[in-house]
């Protein structure tokens, strides 16, 4: 049914003599959202880093559109843990990074409306909170009009109130712009309000993928079944 | 009521604190001036305060004063821009490539070691001593701090701010002027005022090298006939010189790097409320 | 407020760079148009070239022979010596030891003009009231002198005269500076040194001469020298240099009170120390000569002898004789 975008192919990553990944396979979907969990340290960062083209595989390989990647990957954008916002520019400009011109700057404006922070466009980063220095990062992503949107644990730092509202606005724009989405959270519940399916990492692998289909979903019964696929999920990474 | 008062208050403590710094220096000057009123130090050994200034007036009137001074500015300022530079541009070669930060960085550190005033025999036999051999010691002088400070604030801007520019696929130009330099500037600044400083010790000892002119030449001259209110008036003008260019360069790194002023505002807000 | 520190600091960057051009122009002034040939010319406040620079005729009759004359002030002799080592000075006025320590240290430098003596005003300064009343009196004293200049060359002559031997007095090196305020606060019992300094000295120090140059034969005479090739290849140059210097010194005997005013001024010396010393001596300035010759050979023989020159000199090698 639905195009495929990207496809991990029998991908593996070792650091000298230490296996990090290997024989991982996976299938993003053009628009879907997914999400990547698994223990700490289990590799999901570096998996994600890889589908950006910041690294290199070291077996088997990710073909985009029929293209393998090699070094950057021009359709993606990473959103970081860290909100990496340049200190000494304003939030604009941060947006803007090179981009120049009238419809630039509106096209910004507009995507600091969509956070929520058009008030706050000619402050500096220190001048704002963790969340909304978050909806920055997502807002400069979004500038370069990414096909794939790579998203690293970026609401790891935020309190539960903050994250619940931003994981809402970050579905919400993913959804109307039809990005397709990966997510890398160790928050199986945040995997599962967000996701369309849900990829496990365990023992250096893709260990499994979960469909999602009550995702987001307001009846008390889906909250049930969304429930009941987190703890499945967890007691899967657990085992 | 009670605000304006509190208000009052904090104006007060306000001038207080912008006068603090001046204290010292003005108690100083005032104490020189009543020793030498009543006599407690040699006349001929320090001059009074006043004494300098109105030798300070007639060699100004005679025009002398004034030719020394933008001599030596010139000087300094020719020897700041050559050796500065010199030292921004290699700094920022080796802060970039590794190739050059090989091939020269430990020659250079080498190099750095040596105390540049030992080189003044060889300058005078390669430049002579005219005008390029002094300006030539006070870029050399100048040409170390900034090399350093600008090597390292390059090599040491935050790895994960470049990643991200390079992931937001930035030009290598676009990489530089808005991450790299501007991530490197507070130490490059750093390096500015380090370099002024070198700049004007080293000046004051290249202009006793055979100089005819400059405020170097003025304290040697005066000093070769004890003429100790001109000697006084030279090492006051360089405190004058000294204060007034680490004045600039403080005032340009608030202008360049207001967001970190902004920065520290908001920790001291907090670290203010937080005693009380 | 912010905008005003920022156009406040801009000012101040204008100024300072305004400051520094026009100090730019004032380093180029001097450097002369290039169409005549540079002559650089070392000299020392007071000297022989001094006064040529003050009087003005010099440089202006240089100009209408296609010379550019760039004066070049030097604080003592061994700088101007190095710097005519370097290449950096055509001809350099200086006092009778440098040249000679110069040669030693293998400098290649040729005399090229003889001037006056300061004898009457280089000697031996002692308090008034000095328990010294003769030179044999010096024995066992401390006497100030600076190492390898005609200080030194005075007291060993001075010695000789007394028939004292070199261990019989302590010798204190001290350069001048350091020298003055020991010698003021008591601290040395006798000072070997020359004009201004001495005029100045027996004037406010309440001092006289116990000797002078008449009496030691250390005569301290002027010398014009210059690097050998540059004198070999430039021996109209040197004549003319001797013609015009020459005349400037008849204008300095004949002028006293012009030249006093201006050097007490450039000196910051009182009129009256200038005045003493200028009026005891001649100005004059000729080609070299066998006598003068003869006196530098004494120097370095002398010096050789204390060890203080490492080589042995022939000036005589080292000397152009222009006529
Ligand atoms: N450059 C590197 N060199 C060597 N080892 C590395 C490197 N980068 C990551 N690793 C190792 O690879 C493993 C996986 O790291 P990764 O960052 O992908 O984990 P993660 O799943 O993202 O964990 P977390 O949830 O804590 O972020 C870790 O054990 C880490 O030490
Ligand atoms: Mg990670």
């Amino acid at each position: 049914m639905a195009q495929k975008l990207l496809e991990i192919n029998k991908v593996g990553k070792s650091y000298g003599d230490s296996v990090i990944l290997s024989n991982a396979n996976l299938v993003i979907n053009e628009g879907e959202f997914i999400a990547l969990v698994g223990m700490s340290g289990g590799g999901k960062s570096t998996l994600l880093r890889m589908l950006a083209g910041l690294e290199e595989t070291s077996a088997g390989s990710i073909i985009q559109e029929g293209n393998k990647i090699h070094g950057l990957n021009k359709e993606a954008r990473v959103m970081f843990q860290e909100d990496r916002l340049l200190p000494w520019m304003n939030v604009t400009d941060n947006v803007l990074l090179d981009k120049k011109g009238k419809q630039a700057v509106a096209e910004a404006a507009q995507l600091l409306e969509q956070v929520g922070l058009s008030q706050y466009s000619t402050k500096i980063p220190t001048q704002l909170s963790g969340g909304q220095r978050q909806r920055v990062a997502l807002a400069r992503a979004l500038m370069s009009h990414p096909r794939l949107l790579l998203l690293d644990e970026p609401l790891g730092a935020l309190d539960a109130l903050t994250r619940t509202k931003m994981q809402e606005l970050i579905r919400k724009v993913c959804q109307d712009k039809a990005i397709t989405t990966f997510l890398v959270t160790h928050d199986i519940n945040e995997a599962v309000r967000m996701a369309d399916r849900i990829a496990v990492i365990k023992n250096g692998t893709i260990w499994r993928i979960v469909e999602n289909p009550y995702r987001g979903k307001e009846s008390l019964g889906d909250k049930e079944k969304e429930v009941e696929i987190s703890e499945e999920i967890l007691a899967e990474i657990l085992e | 009521m009670e605000n304006i008062e509190t208000n009052e208050n904090y104006h007060f403590s306000l001038k207080l604190k912008n006068s603090l710094p001046w204290l010292i220096p003005v108690f100083l000057i005032a104490f020189w001036q009543v020793a030498c009123n009543l006599s407690w130090v040699n006349e001929t050994l320090l001059p009074s305060p006043i004494d300098v200034v109105t030798n300070g007036i007639k060699l100004f009137k005679k025009g002398e004063l004034q030719e020394n001074m933008s001599i030596s500015l010139y000087r300094a300022t020719a020897g700041l821009l050559i050796g500065g530079g010199l030292g921004f541009v290699l700094g920022f070669i080796n802060g970039v490539s590794h190739t050059t930060r090989l091939l020269f960085d430990s020659t250079i550190q080498m190099l750095r070691n040596i105390p540049h005033l030992a080189l003044i025999p060889l300058i005078i036999l390669w430049l002579g001593i005219g005008e390029s051999a002094k300006i030539s010691l006070v870029a050399l002088g100048c040409l170390f701090p900034m090399y350093i400070n600008t090597y390292h604030g390059i090599t040491s801007v935050d790895p994960k701010l470049i990643e991200m520019g390079k992931s937001y696929e930035l030009s290598k130009k676009d990489l530089f002027v808005k991450v790299i330099f501007p991530g490197a500037l507070p130490t490059i600044l750093m390096g500015v005022r380090y370099a002024l400083g070198v700049m004007w010790t080293t000046l004051i000892v290249a202009e006793t090298i055979s100089a005819s002119s400059g405020i170097g030449y003025m304290s040697t001259n005066a000093e070769q006939f004890m003429d100790m209110k001109t000697i006084v008036l030279c090492i006051l003008i360089y405190a004058l010189l000294g204060k007034s260019s680490d004045f600039i360069a403080k005032n340009l790194e608030d202008i360049f790097l207001e967001w970190r002023a902004i920065e520290r505002r908001d920790t001291n807000g907090s670290e203010a409320s937080g005693d009380k | 407020m912010k905008n005003l520190k920022k156009s406040f600091i801009v000012v101040l960057l204008l100024f300072w760079c305004g400051v520094a051009v026009y100090g730019w122009h004032l380093t180029r002034e001097d450097a002369g148009s290039s169409s005549l040939k540079n002559v650089v010319v070392g000299y020392q406040a007071g000297d022989e070239f001094y006064v040529s620079k003050i009087r003005g005729q010099f440089v202006k009759k240089m100009k209408a022979k296609g010379y550019n004359v760039k004066f070049k002030e030097f604080q003592n002799g061994a700088a101007m010596m190095q710097a005519l080592a370097s290449g950096n000075v055509d001809y350099a006025r200086v006092g009778d030891t440098p040249p000679v320590s110069a040669l030693a240290s293998g400098t290649k430098l040729t005399y090229v003009a003889a001037g006056g003596t300061k004898a009457k005003g280089s000697g031996i300064l002692i308090h008034k009231n000095s328990s010294i009343k003769t030179l044999a009196d010096l024995k066992g004293k401390k006497v100030a002198y600076t190492k390898g200049t005609s200080s030194q060359y005075m007291l060993l002559r001075a010695l000789k005269v007394a028939g004292l031997s070199n261990d019989d007095i302590t010798w204190v090196n001290l350069d001048s500076d350091a020298a003055s305020v020991a010698y003021s606060k008591g601290k040395v019992d006798a000072w070997a040194n020359w004009d201004p300094s001495v005029a100045q000295v027996e004037i406010t120090e309440n001092s006289k001469l116990l000797v002078d140059g008449t009496t030691t034969k250390a005569l301290n005479r002027s010398f014009i020298v210059s690097p050998t090739t540059y004198a070999s290849k430039n021996k109209t140059l040197s004549k003319l240099i001797i013609k015009y210097t020459e005349q400037d010194m008849k204008w300095a005997n004949k002028n006293h009170s012009k030249l006093i005013k201006k050097m007490s001024a450039d000196l910051k010396l009182s009129k009256k120390v200038v005045r003493r010393s200028i009026t005891r001596r001649t100005f004059s300035m000729s080609s070299m000569s066998k006598s003068v010759v003869k006196e530098e050979q004494e120097i370095a023989n002398v010096f050789y002898d204390n060890n203080i020159l490492t080589k042995k000199i022939n000036v005589s090698k080292h000397v152009q004789y222009l006529k």
